[in-house]
Order: structure tokens, then sequence, then C-alpha cells
């Protein structure tokens, strides 16, 4: 189904239509001073095509580039497309990119103007202005603190509407010609570029048609039958493909409305409030939420304690089954169904989980225990696969068929083979047009005939027929003796803990495997209360013998794990730390997307791994760090590094292998 | 310093004056002889070491306490004392170092008590819910929506304040002061026990509120650093004494202000 | 084995075997109930707004029918007396604040609530020295009241309301609802429950303490009276009546101390409670039950849950 009507095919053109047949339905809301503010289809598109004109007569062509940058904001969401009414390419950034960061962006793409959400905005694009020479205007929504600046650089976003509402009145051929820009566009005609944070190196510009997206969007709207009644909230961040497909595309092809939270603290909350029935969020935000509810669950009461391990049984038991449509004994669905009174419907409720239909986790491996507890919970939680270069859908898992450890299976229209590397790669009518500026690199990723290298080393387990991803291809080693190394394997089952953040494996071409650590502060620090260990600091906890002890025991389970699999059992964790302070984007450590940066992580804690390496049992660390506000500060420490022991490879292992 | 602003040399008339005011407390003088004036527009910092009277100054000043003698001179109208319900009635909000909220009430709640004397309609009307009383309730809640806004407190809107954490307290304090629209803003230490983060916060609001409402600041504060920072004037008070009364840079330098705060026996001047 | 029997089982079987006692019984439990909820309410009133735990409230409730009833006795025509008794709790209220909270502003709750047993005892004498220290016919004639019994034929026996009772109910369950309105919605009920919260803030935000206090010690008074009407129109009224207030405390502990619902709820368990208490099970037990039944429920409630249903749950942040 590659092909589009040729009046829908572009985001424009959807609005347009949208808000002929279904122009009462809600489009979009905020939620400001406490209140839900509505725009219905209709509405919004007169609010677009406003803020479009204005564009016009500020200067935006076709083939211009301008940017967004800001969180989910209805006005930032109406800019992308009303530039793209005029042909003109949106480029979204991440909001709490650095100065840095958003400098390169914006001077890449060649921007000649911005729309940003706020003052804090405005500080960092006029802070890199001198090199950005064709930026021109910014438009800032929110005015709050820019009363004194520049007026012949920025102007906000209700003045540019204001102007582009005179123009309609006074021009008699302005709408005609607005509609008729509109009309010039086609499918494939470029219609965002998106950057991805490149996890090795500089961001890279992601070139996206409308087919592209229109075409991955229309499936997968079709595979999870999402129609016009959806409601989602849009936290994830507007920079990143996930939102524009979820928040955007998504959304006009279907008709279904989009609510942005009142600030990102709020999200729970305004999540419950609306009732979203489509939720995606990477497996950290599952965690989070599953390690908060058991958190207080052992702060509570003894007999509630008791009722819920007693439910959470139960729902172990039955719930997944439940969930997939299979036949479950009658005292099993009376038990869950009490248990759903109780225990589950509040948990989910408390979340804003109620109405989920159906939730997707991707960007990472999710732990077992995690996906399959809110499954048991009775939330449809689903894995996907996707990059920024597919237009996000490569693989997704079908209802019915769901596992802990797979991605799923090929999305509609998608083609997947394997190199004999091992490598993943595919081809669909999502697949991006080149990397913007970037021939070179564009030419490594995208072969002639359109497949496109997804960098993941992966295969088909041949019970599901679903794709398994192993980790980064360029990140599967090898240790000194052979043994096949891959890191991001050794990290989930460590992740796997809610008492681990986040976790670095460190074994190519070493003799063994040890990692760093980083502790979860939520998990360990209320295992410090109810065991009476004493901290001040996160510093502190981290180094905490006792914490040591117990973050041994899982390492220890890993490593038994680990034995029990012939091809891994070789890559047990010899030696570990917990690292002094978090991983953090704004040190670089992290992409926005909280993968790890493994390279420059090796390299800024180079005194710690050689102090793996050459037997000691501790070393001093001296790290610099950049605050919340830019401003950039200094933390040593001495870690302490643990041996552990390992495990010979199992017995049963060793009999199927002779 | 703080980023000079239009007008920071030309600064507003007296808003607030105390003359010669002097407080005690059985034997104890907590004050003595105190002198010193607030502008309009103005953020003015009153520090000293502790015990200094500081926080007994400020009570004076709205009302808590009633000195022995001296005058508090409040919008041109001079007077011997104050009372609490006509300081706030006149202009003059306040917080607490020690927080002083209602701890069984909602944020949103506190911050609506703020709104207390500015509700005008009567019993009847509010009873009744509709017309005027109606317009007025919308309106307060607007304003105080606002405040939640600035404050960027919208996600413990409807959590009894006596669960937040400290930090947020304090901000929720600092927003039913600002309910009040007051000419005169009171802060007792609003930065005591707050970490790095939690007081570039607390400083960015407090420069706002000065900015954007033009709202006079007075201001207790024990961290230099934010002091110098955000403050017009420095008044420093030492044993009950006023010791300094200039610009920051100045009081900086100032060798009775030092020797004060050092503690070594020291003569007073002037 | 009987014994469980005679507890468990027995007493509904009676209460199944005869409707119309049974129904008897409830209505009864019913109207003492509404009005031990009443006279809670006047204590609910005080402490939430003013932290004082008023032992005068029984004695008040005497003073106001007292009041009423002297003044007709002198002449002054009922609803004339009504007014002037309403007139007079509020001088009763400003005159507390004045001369009572006002000086002891600062002072401990240990101190203001000695001093509201001083406040009983000034009140007991004046009402002995102005009314004399006889008991009274409260007029409810004068004052339209219904008196006279309604009985029904019906669940298999009579059933009788005393019309007085009738009266009872609804004008408390008014005066209720009028309360409950005023704390929730108005500026002054707001009010009420900041100065109940904190008095430096409320101070600091320009609410009146004096103000606030004079109208809940009214508000009190009003309900002190109603009370006195209603409880002397179906006795008498003398000094007697302030037993009633000590019935008023377990009623209290019930509900909490702080909780205007709780006081209406607690007073109608423990009504109901007693008189269907002495009325099955007394019998087994020779009797008394109505006396010490509502001590014993909330000694239970000081054990288990001393906040009351209702009350706020006192924690403290260390």
């Amino acid at each position: 189904m590659q092909s589009i009507d040729g009046s829908l095919d572009t985001l424009p053109k959807l609005l347009i239509h949208n808000a002929k047949v279904i122009g009462a339905r809600p489009a979009m809301r905020q939620k400001d001073l406490g209140i839900w503010n509505t725009w219905s289809w209709a509405q919004m598109l007169d609010e677009i095509r406003a803020f479009s004109i204005g564009l016009a007569e500020l200067g935006l062509k076709r083939g211009d580039k301008f940017a967004i940058i800001g969180s989910n904001r209805p006005r930032l969401y109406w800019a992308m497309c009303a530039g793209q009414a005029l042909g003109a390419v949106p480029v979204p950034v991440y909001a709490d990119a650095v100065a840095e960061e958003m400098a390169f962006v914006l001077a890449h793409a060649e921007v000649i103007l911005a729309v940003v959400e706020d003052q804090e905005q405005v500080d960092k694009v006029i802070a890199v202005a001198e090199r950005l020479p064709r930026l021109g205007k910014l438009i800032y929504d929110e005015p709050r603190g820019l009363k004194d600046y520049d007026r012949d650089r920025l102007i906000s976003f209700a003045d540019v509407q204001a102007i582009g509402r005179t123009k309609l009145t006074d021009d008699d051929e302005c709408l005609a010609r607005w509609e008729a820009a509109v009309a010039d566009g086609k499918a494939d005609d470029l219609s965002v570029i998106l950057y991805t944070s490149g996890t090795t190196g500089r961001s890279k510009g992601v070139m996206l048609t409308h087919r592209n997206t229109i075409v991955s969007a229309r499936n997968a709207n079709a595979f999870d039958r999402l129609d016009q009644n959806e409601e989602v909230i849009a936290y994830l961040p507007l920079a990143w493909v996930g939102d524009y497909i979820f928040s955007f595309v998504q959304a006009y092809v279907a008709g279904y409305c989009v609510n942005c939270p009142e600030a990102p603290d709020t999200v729970v909350q305004d999540r419950r409030e609306i009732g979203t029935t489509y939720a995606f969020a990477p497996p950290r935000v599952y965690e989070n939420v599953l390690t908060l509810t058991m958190v207080r669950m052992a702060d509570a009461g003894a007999i509630k304690r008791k009722a819920f391990d007693f439910f959470i049984g139960v729902a172990r038991r039955w719930g997944e089954k439940i969930l997939d449509g299979e036949k479950v004994p009658i005292g099993g669905r009376l038990l869950y169904a009490v248990g759903r009174l109780f225990v589950y419907g509040p948990v989910l409720n408390q979340f804003g989980l109620s109405r989920i239909r159906v939730a997707y986790t991707a960007g990472e491996a999710i732990g077992p225990e995690i996906f399959r507890f809110w499954r048991a919970m009775g939330m449809n939680l689903k894995q996907l696969y996707g990059q920024t270069e597919a237009s996000v859908y490569i693989t997704a898992q079908p209802d019915g068929e769901i596992y802990a450890d797979t991605v799923g299976k090929p999305s509609p229209d998608v083609e997947i083979k394997i190199s004999d590397k091992g490598e993943v790669l595919f081809r669909s009518p999502g697949v991006f047009t080149g990397y913007y500026k970037d021939a070179d690199k564009t030419a490594e990723v995208l072969t002639s005939d359109g497949w496109v290298h997804t960098g993941d080393a992966g295969f088909f387990d041949a019970k599901s027929g679903q794709l398994k991803i192993i980790d980064r291809a360029k990140d599967v080693g090898r240790l000194n003796d052979s043994t096949v190394f891959a890191p991001k394997y050794i990290e989930n089952k460590l992740k796997f803990y809610p008492n681990i953040r986040e976790a670095v494996a460190i074994g190519a071409d070493r003799d063994f495997v040890s990692v760093m650590i980083n502790i979860d502060q939520v998990a360990v620090g209320s295992w410090a209360e109810r065991n009476n260990v004493v901290y001040a600091s996160y510093q502190e906890l981290a180094a905490h013998p006792r914490v040591y002890d117990m973050i041994a025991s899982h390492v220890d389970e890993v490593n038994r794990s680990l034995s029990e699999e012939e091809m891994v059992a070789g890559a047990q964790i010899k030696r570990f730390l917990i690292l002094h302070k978090e991983l953090d984007p704004d040190d670089g450590e992290l992409t926005r997307t909280q993968k790890l940066r493994r390279g420059h992580i090796i390299d800024r804690y180079s005194p710690l791994v050689e102090a793996f390496y050459n037997g000691s049992s501790a070393a001093q660390i001296s790290t610099q760090v950049t605050f919340e506000d830019g401003h950039k500060g200094v933390i040593a420490a001495r870690v302490a590094v643990r041996d552990m022991k390992t495990y010979p490879v199992s017995a049963t292992e060793m009999v199927r292998a002779a | 310093m703080r980023a000079p602003s239009s007008g920071d040399t030309a600064l507003g008339e007296v808003l607030l004056a105390v003359e010669d005011v002097s407080l005690s407390f059985g034997g104890v003088r907590a004050l003595t002889a105190v002198s010193f004036d607030i502008r309009k527009g103005e953020i003015r910092a009153i520090i000293g070491p502790n015990g200094a009277g500081k926080t007994s100054m400020l009570n004076v000043v709205n009302g808590f306490y009633q000195p022995q003698s001296g005058r508090i001179t409040f919008k041109g109208e001079a007077r011997n004392s104050m009372r609490p319900y006509a300081a706030a009635r006149g202009g003059i909000a306040r917080t607490f170092q020690n927080l002083a909220l209602f701890r069984g009430m909602t944020t949103l709640d506190n911050i609506l008590a703020g709104r207390s004397l500015k509700m005008r309609r009567g019993f009847f009307w509010q009873v009744i819910r509709h017309g005027p009383a109606l317009t007025e309730e919308v309106e307060h809640r607007r304003r105080v929506e606002e405040i939640i806004d600035f404050l960027e407190i919208a996600a413990i809107r409807k959590i009894p304040v006596g669960r937040l954490p400290y930090g947020l307290q304090k901000r929720v304090e600092l927003g039913r002061a600002l309910a009040m629209e007051p000419d005169l803003l009171l802060l007792d230490e609003p930065m005591a026990g707050m970490n790095l983060e939690e007081k570039e916060d607390m400083s960015r609001f407090i420069i706002d509120v000065n900015q954007q409402y033009g709202t006079t600041i007075a201001l207790i504060e024990h961290d230099m650093g934010v002091v110098m920072d955000l403050s017009d004037r420095v008044v420093v008070l030492d044993y009950g004494r006023k010791i300094a009364d200039a610009v920051p840079d100045e009081v900086k330098k100032d060798e009775n202000v030092i020797r004060a705060y050092l503690g070594q026996p020291h003569g007073v001047s002037a | 084995m009987h014994l469980l029997y005679q507890i468990f089982v027995d007493p509904f079987v009676q209460m199944g075997a005869a409707p119309d006692l049974l129904a008897q019984t409830l209505w009864d439990g019913l109207v003492a109930g509404v009005l031990y909820a009443l006279i809670a309410l006047g204590f609910v009133l005080i402490f939430k707004a003013s932290g004082v735990f008023n032992f005068a409230q029984g004695i008040m409730v005497v003073f106001a029918a007292l009041t009423l009833v002297g003044l007709h006795e002198h002449g002054v025509p009922a609803f004339l007396a009504l007014g002037l008794t309403i007139v007079v709790m509020f001088v009763l209220a400003f005159g507390v604040e004045r001369l009572m909270l006002r000086p002891l502003v600062n002072q401990s709750d240990v101190i203001l609530f000695m001093a509201t047993f001083g406040l009983t005892y000034i009140l007991i004498g004046l009402g002995q020295l102005i009314f004399g220290g006889n008991p009274k016919v409260m007029i409810a004639n004068e004052l339209y009241l219904p008196s006279g019994e309604m009985r029904f034929k019906g669940l298999g026996g009579f059933v009788s309301f005393q019309k007085i009772d009738i009266a009872a109910v609804i004008i408390a369950s008014l005066m209720v609802a009028v309360l409950a309105v005023f704390f929730q919605r108005t500026r002054i009920g707001r009010a009420l429950r900041a100065v109940a919260d904190s008095h430096q803030a409320a101070l600091s935000v320009g609410i009146s303490l004096e103000q606030i206090w004079v109208i809940v010690w009214f508000a009190a008074g009003v309900v002190a009276l109603t009370t006195g009407i209603m409880w002397g129109a179906r006795s008498e009224v003398s000094f007697s009546l302030q037993i009633i207030a000590l019935k008023a405390l377990p009623v209290l502990i019930l509900g909490g101390l702080t909780s205007i619902p709780g006081a209406i709820v607690g007073g109608l368990i423990i009504g109901i409670g007693e008189k269907l208490g002495e009325f099955y099970w007394g019998p087994l037990l020779g009797g008394g039950i109505e006396t010490w039944f509502a001590y014993v429920i909330a000694l239970g409630f000081l054990v288990f849950r001393p906040q009351g249903l209702f009350g706020e749950k006192i924690i403290e942040r260390i």
C-alpha cells in the first residue's frame, strides 16, 4: 500500500481534509493555568493558516529550512505544519540541547528562522547567533521575560498570526494563493529534517518526505486499529522521530487528538485526567513506574503488602494469558477480577494508564520482568524496533504474539534481511532519502537499491519467527580468548534489576569482562532507608560498602545466568565498580534519548578502566561535569573495584554441547 | 552584581522608612535606634550575624511586634506601631524563616488564602455563587493559577503542603505572599536550607518578581553571594544596631561589617 | 454456647419479630443522635477555628435556653425573646473574645481549656443569679413548635413519633446544612479554616483573628440555643441539661474533633447504638447499657483510631 491519494499526500493537505470532514472533533489540547483548552480540527486549521501566511510575509519560501525549538507545545506543532504548507522544511531541535549542540544543528541545516518556546531557548539561540549568519527572525511562543529584548530580532507567535490574519482580510487573493501553495506540495517533497543524536560523532540530519512518514503512519494506524477516538499525550522530545510520528503524522492521518501537558512534571496527572488510550515510552519509564510502585508498597502496612503480593502472584499466573485471549480456568479469572478491582486497577490508574489500549516500548531492551509485570497488570504492552531512518517502524509485535526478548515481526510493507556479518538491514516506504548535506555518510548506510544498514546485530528467532536484537553491530566484539562479547546483552541483564540504573560493559580485546555501574537513586535510596544505611549524597551512597554488597549479589546472579548460555558463558563479569555520579546527556555520556556513548565514556573514565585491568582495588577519578544551568564543575572521587567469582559453564549446557 | 536595569541609579521614592526604632523584650534589647529606608522598586537586603535582630526588624515592619520607641512611615503615613491587619491591608506581605503555611490545605488553597483581603463580595453572594461573586471567584482563581505557573508548581497544586519537601514549601509560601499583590514583600531567609539548584531557582523568582511586577523587596539572607547578586542596597545589623547602610560593593569592604562577622569584640560606629 | 446465641443471634431475631418496635427504637435513637450531634457541632466549630476545647459548651446550651425562657417569663413576647437571646449570644461571643481569648492569645491550649472551665462556672453563676435555680418549662408552644404525637399503624403494630422530635430532626438538619455551606463555600469559611490551621499565617495574610473568633463563638452560641430549645422542649430546662454535654465527648472522639460531618455521623452512631443496645441487649446485662455504651465505643477508638472516623491524622514530620 505504497501509493497515496494525491489529495492527501502531504500533511497540510491532511489538515485541510480533516478540518472539512471531522472539523468539530478535538485535534489538540493544552493544559494552561489549570484548565484544558481544546482546539478542533477546524480551529487548528485556522490557527495554522494564519501563522503560515504570516510566515510567508516574513519571507519564508519553498525549500527554506526553519528551526523548531522547545517542548511539546501546540504552537510548535502548528509551526511545523504552517511551514510545510509553504513547502518549507521544519528542523526540530531538542529543547534541552546545550548551546553547542544547537549551534551545530542550526548552522548545518542553514535555517533562516526559528520558532522557539520561551526565553530560555531565545537566550540559547542568541548566545550562538554569530555562528548563524543566515538566521533571521526569532519567533517565540511564551512572552514572559522577553519584554526588553531586541524587537528587530524577536517577534511573538501571536503577532505573526496577526500579520497573517490581516493579510487574509485585506487581500482577497490571499486565501486562494495559500491553498494553491498547499496543493503544490507533493508526496515526495522533503517534509522534515530530524537530526539524530549520534551515539558516535556528530549528529546527522535524516531527511524524510511526506510519503515516508504518511505511508508509515497509515500502516501503523491500521496495524493497531487507531482511529479518531484515540487520545495521546505528547511528552517525549519534539525533535525525536517517535514524537514526530506519534504526535503529529499519525494524528493527522487518523484524526485523533494530541494532548500537551502543563509542565514536564505534571505529565502523570495530565495523562490520568485525559485517560490516554495509546502510549509510547522508552523502557526506562515503565521501569521507573514499577520501581515507584514497589517502593510505595514496601512502605505500606503489612496487610496491604500481603494483599498486594498475593494479587501480583495471581496476575503473574493468569494476567498475560487473559490479555492474550488464552483459556484460563474460571477460578483464575475470578481471582484476577478481584485483583483488578483492588490492585491492578488502582495501580494503573495512579499512573494514568487505565484506558490504555496499546502501549509500545522501544529504544532499547526492556527487562523481561518489567515487561511481563505490565502485561500481567492487564496493559497491552508491546515492543517495537525502529530508527529515525525508517520513519520509526521496522518491526513491531502483533497482538497475541508478545515475547519479552524479541522485537517483533516486520511491520507492514517492511522487508528485512540479515547480512552474513549478522547485521540487520531493512527496506520500506518509510526509508529516508538521505542525510542532509552528507552524501558520504548516506552512502555508508543506504545502499543503491534502497536497503538501510541499521548498525544493529540481530537474528530471527526460530521459535517465534520474530527478530531479536543483540547489540550495536560495531560493539559486538570479542575477548582476547575469542569469546563473543556483546556488551549490551550483559548490560541489559544488569539493568533489569531496579537497583541498577545503567551499566557499561568493557571487554573488547581484553582478557575479561568488567562493568561500571550506576545505581538507581530512588530504588537504592529506599533500600537504604529500610536498611538503616546512612548517606548524605548520591556519591556517598554509591561508595557505600553495603551498597556494593547488594550490587555484587546482582552481578553474581547475572554471572550465573550467563554461565548457562554457551555463547556468552565465557563473558562473565570478573570485576565491577559503582560510578560516583550518574551518567548524563549534559556531560556527553548519554545521547538525548538515553543511549550510551560507549567510546566517550571509556575515554572519560579511563583511570577507572585502567584500574580494572591492572588489578588495582581502587582508583582516583576526577570528572568535569556540566550542571543543569550550563556552568561547569569538577567532581572527584575514589572508587572501589570489586572482584567477582565466575561460574563454570553449567552442566546441562555441557551435556548438550557434547 | 545585578545587571543594571533601567533607572538603577535613580531609585524611586521612599516606600518604607523606620526611624529610631527600638524594641525590647523584658530586659533584652532586640533593636536599638535603628533607622533606614526602603525605596520603591528596589531589593533591599538586611544582613547581619545571628541574633542581630533582623527578624525582629521585619516583625516590627509588619506589625507582629510593637516597638517601644521610634516611628514607621509607610506610603507616607507615619505611625508609632503597625498592626498585622493594617500592614497586610496596606500592601505588606511576608514569608517566614520557619514557614507559616496552612499545613492541612493544598498548595492551591494556601495561595488562594493570600487573596483573602482582595475578596470583596459579601456573604450572601458567595453562598449563592452566582453573578458578581462567581466572576470574582474566577478572577481570583486565575490570578492564583498565574502565580502557580510563574513559580512552576503546577504539579503539586492539589497536594497538602504538609507533605511537600522543604524547598517546595518555601516556594508555596512565596506564592501566597505574591497572591496578596503586595507593594512591599518581606522575605525572611527565603533560601535557608536550600541546595545550589534550589537557590538559583529562588533567586530567579525573586528577581522576576521585582522586575516584572515592580514589587519592592526587603530580604533577610545569610548567603553573601546571593546578597551581592540580588540586592540594590544593604543594611547591616549587629547586636540590634545598624552598622552599615550602602550598596553591596561598599558594604563588602566595610571594616565594621567584616569585624562583626568575624566576631571580634568591637566598638560600634553609627 | 447458649450465651453466644443470646448475644449474637437472639437480639436480631427479636428485631425481626417485631419490626414496629425496631422502627420505634431506631427513631428514638435517631432523635437522640441528632441532638448529640448538635452539641458536638458546637464543640467542633470552636475547636476548628480557635483551637480551644470549649468545656463551657454544655452550659451555653442551658444558659441560652434559660435566657429565652427567662425573658418570656418577664413578659417579652416569644419571638422577640428569641431575637433578644440571639443578641445575648452575640454579646457573649464578643465578651469571650475580648476578655478571654485576646489576653490569652499566645498561651498554650491547656490554659485556654482551663479558661473555659472558668467560663462555665461564670455562666452557671450568672444563670442562677438572673433566672433562679428552678427548672423551667420551655416555651415550645409560643414558638409554634408542634406538640403531640403521630401514630402509625403498620409494621405489625404501632409506631409513634412525637411531633416535637420530628421538628427537632428537621431543624437540626437544616442548621447543619447551613453551617456546612458556610464553611466550604464562603470567604469567611475559608478564613475560619485558615485560622484553625495557623494563626501566624492567617495574621500575615490579613485575616483578623478577632473577627473570626467572634463569628465562630457566635455560631456556636446559636447552635447551643437551638439545642437548648429542642432538648428543653422534650424534657425541661434545668442545669442538669449540661450533663448532655458529657455525652458529646464520645461523639467527638468517634467523629474526630475537627470534622463537622464527623460530629453528625458520630452523633447518629452513638444515639442509635445506645437505644438499640439498651432495648435488645439490655435484658441480658440487667440494663444500663445506655449509660456506658458511648464511652466504651470511645475507648475503642482512642486505642485504634484516635483521630476518629473523619478527623485529620496528625503526622509529625521530624
